[in-house]
């Protein structure tokens, strides 16, 4: 079972991807609390595609089964790339009085998923991440 | 869960506490109505507030940029911030970028407006 959207970088069009998140987890069996997050960090993943990515880009969707049955996200873009390590995971420092409150994207898409693969490069980027079925934030 | 319009109702409790009620997708959008239905609270008096945040399913970082500036405010003045009916994930999130260590995290209304000693008649 694979869902995928090619979509456009307009408004609000990271809902679109949510939605089918929503419909390919509750088909999966996933629980509400699993959607919610895979949707949260698919946002974001989805949100930096926009922002390095250019006028379009493409979101996969797939279940996949074995011991831990987990549902696989992967948003691919053709932009400008970025640095992945650059994004420090530590945000310990980046609370309350600090310079800038952005940048956390991949922070959220690291904590909420439980294995994430990126890979970038000018003109190919892909975020690769993937939810077990049944382990919720 | 993904309504790209956000809801909010906004209500001034006794004892200078705002309640702003927030249904819908956290954006940058989103955060900034937040934001602008806490400006006027905080202009109308409400030194403290509490933003509900039943029926908001889905939130970007953006948005919660934006909350977190909200918070910044409200502590400038003095004042306190409390958030009550999280989902588990946005509870997360707000735990991941910090919130959690600045405003209160309640379950429900009742435990967010009773934390400020007010009696939460909303």
């Amino acid at each position: 079972m694979e869902v995928v959207l090619h979509l456009p970088a307009v408004p609000n069009v990271e809902l679109v991807a949510a939605k089918a998140v929503e419909t390919l987890g509750e088909a999966l069996g996933m629980d509400r609390n699993g959607i919610e997050a895979v949707s949260v960090a698919l946002v974001e993943a989805c949100l930096n595609a926009m922002e390095h990515g250019g006028s379009s880009f493409v979101v996969r969707l797939a279940g996949e089964d074995g011991v831990s049955p987990r549902m696989r996200v992967e948003v691919e873009d053709k932009g400008r790339g970025f640095d992945p390590d650059a994004c420090p995971p530590d945000v310990s420092t980046r609370v309350h009085g600090c310079v800038s409150k952005r940048g956390w994207g991949l922070t959220l898409i690291r904590e909420l998923m439980d294995d994430v693969q990126i890979s970038s490069r000018p003109g190919l980027t892909r975020v690769r991440m993937w939810k077990e079925l049944e382990n919720a934030p | 869960m993904n309504e790209t319009q956000i809801n909010l109702k906004t209500t001034v409790l006794d004892d200078g506490l705002g309640l702003i009620s927030a249904a819908g997708y956290i954006n940058n959008e989103g955060g900034q109505a937040v934001a602008d239905a806490a400006s006027e609270l905080v202009g109308g008096g409400c030194q403290s507030l509490v933003i509900d945040l039943d029926g908001t399913r889905i939130i970007n970082s953006i948005g919660v940029s934006i909350l977190l500036e909200i918070m910044e405010k409200i502590m400038e003045g003095d004042g306190k911030l409390a958030f009550c009916n999280l989902t588990p994930t946005i509870a997360k999130t707000f735990e991941i970028m910090g919130l959690d260590q600045y405003a209160g995290i309640f379950p429900d209304r009742e435990a967010a407006v009773t934390s400020f000693g007010t009696d939460g008649t909303a």
